[in-house]
Order: C-alpha cells, then structure tokens, then sequence
C-alpha cells in the first residue's frame, strides 16, 4: 500500500511492520533459476538448472563446494553468492585450523545468517540477493542436513526444497515425495531431484545434461558433482522411468475407455 | 680482604704463577681463571661456559627436534623416507613421529627441524592448497606445490620456520620430482637430497651412489625397489653416528597408482 514511499532504504520501516527493501532482494532470488535440494538419512543432494546468456556462451556454475562435507546451490545474483561462498570457504579453513576439526553445518549457518542481518540494519550496505540452499553433514553425528537462507536472514533446515523462477512446482512434487526420501538410496534421491528439476524448466527447453547439474555428499562421501556426461546416465534413467509411468497411465486410461458409455454427448 | 699472607690452596691458579704479593690493584688479569689457552691479548676471554664477566641470557624461540629426511626421484617414481624419533637436547621424545606430511595423492613433504614450526608450516600449506582447490577446481600440481612452499617460507624472512623440508613427487609428465629447501625458501630440483641432523652422512652416499658422482663404471636407472634397499642401508649408517636419527624408518614410495608406505626398523639406541 505504501510501498512506493518507504521502500528507498533498509533502514525505513512501512506503516505495516515490513522492511520493503528486503523484500524486494527476496524477489531477486525468485528471479534466478531453479535450485533443489532433497535429503535423506545419509546423502544430501543439490541439484541446478543451469541458465546461460546465449546460445555461445557457457551455463552459469550454481552448486559451490564449500568444504569436504558442505556444499550450496545458488539461485540469485551469482556475484554475491560467490562472495558468501568465499566467506564460508574461509570460515571453514579457519575453524579446522583453530579447532583441529571440520565445522558444524549448524555453527556456519548461524554466522551466515547473522551475517545476512546485518546488512538489513545499517544504512551503507544492501542485503545479499541470492538465496542458498546449504546441504551439510555434521562431522561429529554424522547427520545430514539441509538449509536455506534468503537474504532476510532467516535460516530454516528442510526436508527438501526448491527455490528460483518456477520452482513452485518442484516444491509441489517434493511436497508428495517427501516422506520417501529418508530412507531412499542415493541413485533414487538423484533421480528425485532430477524429476523435480524437471518441472522448473520454461516452456520449449527441457533438462540435458548441458544445463543440469547435481552435486550430492554424504556421510562417508566428499562433496562430489555430477555434470555434462556424468549426468546422463541418471538423465537416461529418468526419461526412462518417466516413460514406463506414462505407459502404465495410458493403460490405465484405455481400460476405463472399454467400460461404461462415452460420457459427455449431448 | 688482601690475602697475601698465604697462597691460596683451593682457588685456582691465579695469572702470574705463585703469589707474588702483587695487589690486584695493578694486574688487571688478577681474579680471571688461569687458563693455558690464551696469551696476551687473548689472555683470560675464551669462555669454557664458566665465566665471571656478565654475559646475556637470551630466550630462544627454536628447539631443534632432530630428524632426518631423504628424498629420492627416479623415473617414474619418487622415494621420500625419513626416521620416526623425535627428540629434545639428549631426551627422546617419541620414537614413533612421522616426519612425512602427504600433501597431494601425487607429493609429500618431509620436514626435519623445530616439530612445532614444522606443523604450523603444514597447517598453513594444508589451507592454501585447499583454497587453490575452491579456486581452480583442480588439485596443484607438483612442481606449483613446490613453488607455493618456497614462497610460504620466503614470507617468513625475518622469523624464519625452523623447517628444513624435502619434498618429493611425480610431476605433470610422470617422472619423479625432488626438491630441496632451506629454511627461508630456496630451493632446487635435484635428484637427490636429505636434511636434517644426518644430511651430511647420507648426502655423500646418495651422491654417489644415486645421482652416480664420481664413479667409473656406466649408469644406469635404478628400481624403485633398489632405491628402496639403498636408503634403508643409508639410514642404518645414519643412525649408528648421529644420536638423533634411529628407532623408525618411514619409507613412502610415490608412483601415478598413489603412495605405498613401509616401515623398516632402526636400533632404539
């Protein structure tokens, strides 16, 4: 309502209780392309529609390694994910360096996300506009973990997540599947947030390899991404098992079609 | 007081042979220990660690922990092996330490010296290898490790680490690669190098019988097996004349399938 004349800097509240500028970085990361992350008892698995400007250029990195045991996707302005990304590559030098260990996923998330406040409190700084998804294993219980922060600062753990331009119907698609992937198997978890990924793309395009990208880790297993011919097993896979539910729906639909009179003729 | 009256019988000697009556008024060197050493000018200042002029007692921030440390390159292997004792002044303080860090699956650094340095040295190339990883999604190369060590140890000029490194490794094209370091970052590629308390009991074997200095009859490539017998030997040599070096022997050989390590005991004496 009042959007126009109190939305020119962070530190100015609207007459409703919103702090307008945060909001509007929070549009940004909706405005970047689709990011998943699905996670079960062991694995944690990213994956990433990759966007590119032309036909000549090449697909923009979004899944960052941050550590053996911490990995993000990005979806938003790429440059101040990198620089989030350097910041936590540095803070997890310097706590294996000062601790002799490797970081909490839950200990970076809490720096990260204060770090994220504060730009929503000063007047020389804007908040980040990129939104992360954090897949983490805690190295001491051996738990795997799923995080996602916005540029408020909030930071919530998830089951599974998506974020980025269409990414509504992966979320809707997690939101059934959910439940099955604690116990899945990484291949099937790959899979999961392939088919996910799928529903993100626009229009004409559709999920190669080219614009795919999944990393995944896990309690024994470093951060590890698959990309370009990596993907296309898993990609095979896919089309295939897409295929055989399309041919059991079918059979299905003639089955109905032989009973009962056609319906609708007026 | 003045105690002329009786040679002295439990002091020492004092300059002038017998007691004279001379007043330590007029001889200068009156007072000093008698040595034999030291005539006019140097009469008096050879300090044998019991001195009565005031000298300085400084704090030294290094300890030398002893060691010693070979690296080997042959052609399509690389052999670094160092003993495993630890050790302050005459005290052992582990005979079990390993002086061999793996830095890459392709190269390992060897370090002798002050044990503390060594580690906070390996700690700083353990971060600086893992950001180049972020950075250039790639692990270094062996011959850039190389460089990054030189630099690191350069960076600390003035305040050098009190680690005196080998590091071995296979290079970009396959073959063996060893380098040499002192404390404050020079370094070499050579065939062969050893550091550390017994550098200078197995350089000269090496030298000859490695890198074929000085010798007549044809050269020819060593196996990495026989480099392996050769250092073992080496080490057995060190250790009998350098109190230092003993107890262990970690023999790591590099080839491109990874590392393979052994262990080959040396008397605990």
């Amino acid at each position: 309502m009042f959007r126009n004349q109190y939305d020119t800097d962070v530190t100015v509240w609207s007459p409703e209780g919103r702090l307008l500028q945060v909001e509007y970085a929070m549009e940004s990361v909706k405005q970047g392309s689709a990011c998943v992350g699905v996670r079960s008892n062991t694995h944690v698995v990213l994956g990433a529609l990759k966007r590119s400007v032309s036909e000549l250029s090449s697909h923009q990195k979004k899944l960052l390694e941050i550590d053996d045991h911490i990995g993000i996707g990005i979806a938003g302005l790429t440059a101040d994910a990198r620089s989030l990304a350097k910041y936590m590559r540095n803070e997890c030098l310097n706590h294996k360096y000062v601790f002799g260990a490797p970081i909490t996923p839950a200990l970076l998330m809490g720096d990260l996300a204060d770090k994220h406040q504060r730009t929503t409190q000063t007047y020389v700084r804007r908040p980040f506009g990129v939104g992360l998804l954090v897949a983490g294993i805690d190295p001491q219980f051996q738990t795997a973990h799923l995080y996602q922060t916005c540029p408020s600062g909030n930071m919530y753990e998830f089951y599974a997540s998506a974020i980025g331009a269409r990414s509504q119907s992966a979320r809707t698609y997690l939101e059934k599947h959910y439940e099955s992937f604690t116990e899945a198997s990484l291949d099937d978890l790959i899979i999961h947030a392939l088919q996910a990924l799928v529903g993100c793309v626009s229009g004409d395009d559709e999920l190669t390899k080219e614009n795919g990208s999944i990393a995944f880790l896990g309690k024994d297993q470093k951060f590890t991404m698959l990309e370009g011919d990596a993907l296309q097993p898993y990609l095979d896979r896919l089309e295939l098992k897409n295929a055989e539910e399309e041919k059991d729906d079918d059979d299905d639909e003639e089955e109905k079609e032989g009973d009962g009179p056609q319906a609708m003729e007026t | 007081m003045f105690d002329s009256a009786m040679p002295p019988k439990s002091k020492p000697l004092r300059s002038g042979g017998f007691n004279k009556n001379t007043s330590s008024i007029f001889d200068p060197l009156a007072g000093q220990i008698h040595n034999s050493e030291g005539y006019g000018a140097t009469r008096g200042k050879i300090d044998h660690g019991v001195t009565e002029n005031p000298y300085e007692r400084r704090f030294s921030p290094y300890d030398f922990n002893g060691g010693t440390c070979v690296a080997i390159a042959g052609s399509d292997y690389a052999v670094i092996a160092a003993d495993t004792r630890l050790s302050s002044g005459y005290e052992i303080l582990s005979r079990d330490m390993s002086k061999l860090h793996t830095l890459t699956d392709k190269c390992i650094l060897g370090s002798a010296g002050c044990k503390t340095d060594v580690d906070q040295l390996r700690s700083v190339l353990d971060i600086k290898m893992k950001m180049y990883h972020h950075n250039h999604r790639k692990t270094m190369t062996t011959p850039a490790v190389a460089q990054m060590l030189g630099n690191t140890l350069y960076y600390k000029r003035f305040f050098p680490y009190y680690a005196f490194n080998v590091f071995g490794g296979i290079d970009e094209e396959g073959k063996g690669a060893v380098y040499s370091y002192d404390a404050i970052g020079s370094f070499e590629r050579t065939p062969v190098t050893a550091t550390g308390s017994g550098q200078a009991y197995i350089i000269p074997l090496l030298d000859n019988v490695i890198a074929h200095r000085n010798r007549l009859d044809e050269k020819r490539d060593l196996l990495k097996e026989e480099v392996v017998e050769i250092v073992k030997d080496a080490f057995i040599s060190c250790g009998e004349r350098d109190i230092y070096t003993g107890d262990k022997v970690e023999i790591a050989v590099i080839t491109k399938d990874g590392i393979e390590k052994t262990y080959f005991d040396l008397k605990a004496d």
